[in-house]
């Protein structure tokens, strides 16, 4: 499985691939499934459990880190127009993805009602918003506008990478290109503003707070010129110290959400209510500086050539990451698989089949995927002949297996 | 005077034991920290020493009871009934409003035209099932609640409020747990008690003690009784853990 995975070997001279990107990828993915499927087990073990962060945060940072990457590097090389060219191609996969995994939600809402033996539920719930407006449904879906439960990730993705496609040549220009992203982050929790959504309210996830934190992964991942490795936030022992203080407040404020609520009432009233009110879908500061502060500290924590990146038991999340769109959409569709067994059965057999075959899906797909890819190339290397597949790809790099 | 301290101690002495304690299973079996209210119910307290209690409950349409086998056994019915039974001298009034579908923002609406028509020492809000099931913005649901519960303080009266239903199939198709969070969190910057209806149904399923989920055609009318009866019983235990709590807890912890 290993021998799959990019970057495994270190080149005197060249930076290589950051394997600690794709490792933390893979495990994050490996939790959005986790997460996504309510009443499972192992949902207590993620990293939602011990920090204000989960692994929405951590897999936007890091998709943020692969399009800094992979479009910087084709931005440097081919220019704008070619890299935007690659991202709206991404963006168009993306969306297909999209409405794909909108079609199986349907389908599942349908087939599960039905193996209840409790039709009535559709209607006694109003989940049936489908069956009631089928067209414009439809119509709100394909306009991003009607985001079901469980299916609100991609289209923040999708926006995210869409407001990338200008923002491009800003890489070059980090201090605006952060300015510019904080500035809209703070007037967007400031004035309340979102993307609007068609059953009222915003979007689950607001893509015009979290592109704060896609940006700062876009910066980080950029190499100007692939002369050296990414710049990395350099150590300060006040920084080290301050992100421990985040992330030691961040679990004490989650544990007592989890196990101790009823403390809130004793603390004064003004903090108690914005204990209570750190939301998800604007990215409150809270959320934020705790990705922020975990991912300096791991930074820092795991040197780049660590060699358990490199271990037999990393490689399959090593893969999963370098593999992270089409591992993220088959995750989603898994995950409603998941569900389904679980509304079944729930109890520890079912636990452990509907884990183990997530997670088996999940690495296959990485090793697929590597497969394909390591035969692809091995076939036409540097075939000038052939552009069709290689045109992308040579250039750019990993753009199209990384994002 | 005198009556109403005899009173008093009628209902401290037979309902101050705590739930756990007491034998022949209480609230069906409830998990005791699911029934401990973590917070005083004052105006609660103050009414039934004075020998009068009016209670308003006001949610959407599970206040009503629908599946059960007649309007008397929909839990707020089933909650008068069993109050009654338990301390017959106690003026008591319990007025249900609600209906299918009602967002936070409609029984928040209702609540406050019920308490300017005439007061309440207690209001049962049922919360949160719309805004789940339809993926209503979250933030909404919590300002909403936020202002509700700041009018019914105002209002002189006390909060008890009931999170939603435990369903495997709403859990397989809606993000249920990010609703339930916040409203967890909300009630408890309050310092209002939440009957957590979730976990006690999913604990209720998990003990085969009533799960209409599972329930065959036919048994599912009788399971949907058992099931509001429990959440009767289970309503009752916190209001009395919350009295409890007002009163200082004589004799306890």
């Amino acid at each position: 499985m290993r021998g799959l995975i990019r970057g495994m070997e270190t080149v005197p001279g060249k930076p290589g691939r950051d394997l600690r990107a794709d490792v933390f990828r893979g495990i994050a993915l490996w939790f959005i499934l986790i997460d996504h499927i309510p009443g499972n087990w192992l949902g207590k073990l993620t990293l939602r459990n011990v920090a204000l962060c989960d692994a929405t945060e951590a897999f936007v940072l890091l998709a943020g880190y692969a399009a800094g990457l992979a479009y910087g590097a084709a931005l440097d090389r081919r220019g704008w127009t070619f890299s935007a060219a690659a991202l709206l191609r991404r963006l168009g996969t993306l969306y297909v993805a999209h409405v794909f995994l909108f079609v199986v939600f349907t389908a599942q809402v349908g087939y599960s009602a039905a193996a209840l033996e409790s039709p009535a539920y559709l209607d006694e719930m109003h989940l049936d918003v489908f069956g009631e407006q089928p067209y414009l449904a439809l119509l709100q879906a394909l306009l991003l506008r009607f985001q079901p439960a469980f299916l609100d990730i991609l289209p923040l993705y999708i926006v995210l990478l869409l407001m990338l496609v200008p923002a491009l040549p800003l890489l070059r220009r980090p201090w605006l290109l952060m300015g510019l992203s904080g500035a809209g982050y703070v007037v967007v929790r400031l004035l309340d503003l979102n993307l609007p959504n068609w059953t009222g309210g915003g979007w689950f996830f607001n893509p015009l707070a979290w592109q704060v934190l896609f940006f700062t992964g876009a910066l980080l991942g950029y190499a100007p010129r692939r002369r050296g490795p990414a710049p990395a936030v350099p150590f300060r022992p006040l920084l080290i110290g301050a992100a421990v203080v985040a992330l030691v407040l961040g679990l004490g404020v989650v544990l007592v959400g989890d196990y101790g609520e009823q403390w809130l009432a004793a603390l004064p009233q003004p903090v108690a209510e914005l204990l209570a009110t750190i939301d998800k879908t604007g990215l409150h500061p809270f959320r934020l500086i705790s990705i922020l502060a975990l991912a300096y500290l791991v930074g820092h924590a795991v040197p780049r050539g660590a060699q358990w990146l490199r271990s037999r038991a990393a490689a399959p999340f090593v893969l999963m990451g370098q593999h992270g769109l089409p591992v993220f959409c088959a995750g989603i569709f898994l995950a409603f698989l998941g569900r389904l067994a679980l509304e079944m059965d729930d109890r520890w057999p079912m636990q452990l089949a509907v884990n183990l075959a997530g997670l088996a899906a999940l690495v296959s797909i990485g090793v697929v995927g590597a497969w394909y890819r390591m035969r692809e190339r091995g076939e036409a290397p540097h075939n000038a002949t052939n552009p069709a597949p290689v045109g992308l790809r040579a250039p750019v790099g990993s753009t199209t297996t990384v994002t | 005077m005198t009556l109403g301290a005899g009173r008093v101690l009628l209902l401290l002495g037979l309902l101050l034991a705590s739930p756990a304690t007491r034998a022949g299973g209480m609230a069906c079996d409830s998990p005791p920290e699911l029934l401990a209210s973590h917070a005083a119910l004052p105006a609660t307290a103050r009414a039934a020493s004075a020998g009068s209690l009016r209670i308003l409950v006001v949610g959407s349409a599970s206040v009503l009871g629908p599946g059960t086998s007649g309007p008397g056994a929909a839990w707020p019915a089933r909650l008068e009934a069993l109050i009654r039974a338990r301390v017959p001298h106690l003026a008591l009034e319990v007025v249900t409003r609600g209906a299918r579908g009602l967002t936070t923002a409609e029984t928040g609406a209702i609540i406050a035209a019920e308490l300017a028509r005439a007061p309440f020492n207690l209001v049962l809000w049922q919360v949160g099932t719309a805004e789940a099931v339809r993926g209503l913005d979250l933030d909404e649901m919590v300002e909403q609640v936020n202002e509700g519960l700041a009018r019914i303080v105002a209002a002189g009266a006390d909060t008890v409020l009931m999170d939603q239903q435990f369903s495997r199939f709403m859990r397989a198709n809606a993000n249920v747990d990010a609703y339930r969070d916040a409203l967890r969190l909300t009630a408890a910057a309050h310092g209002v008690p939440v009957l957590r209806r979730w976990d006690l149904m999913q604990a209720w399923a998990e003990a085969d003690t009533v799960d209409i989920e599972r329930a065959g055609r036919q048994e599912k009318v009788a399971a949907t009784d058992k099931l509001n009866d429990c959440l009767a019983q289970a309503m009752q235990a916190l209001i009395r853990d919350g009295v409890a709590e007002a009163r200082g807890r004589p004799g306890q912890r």
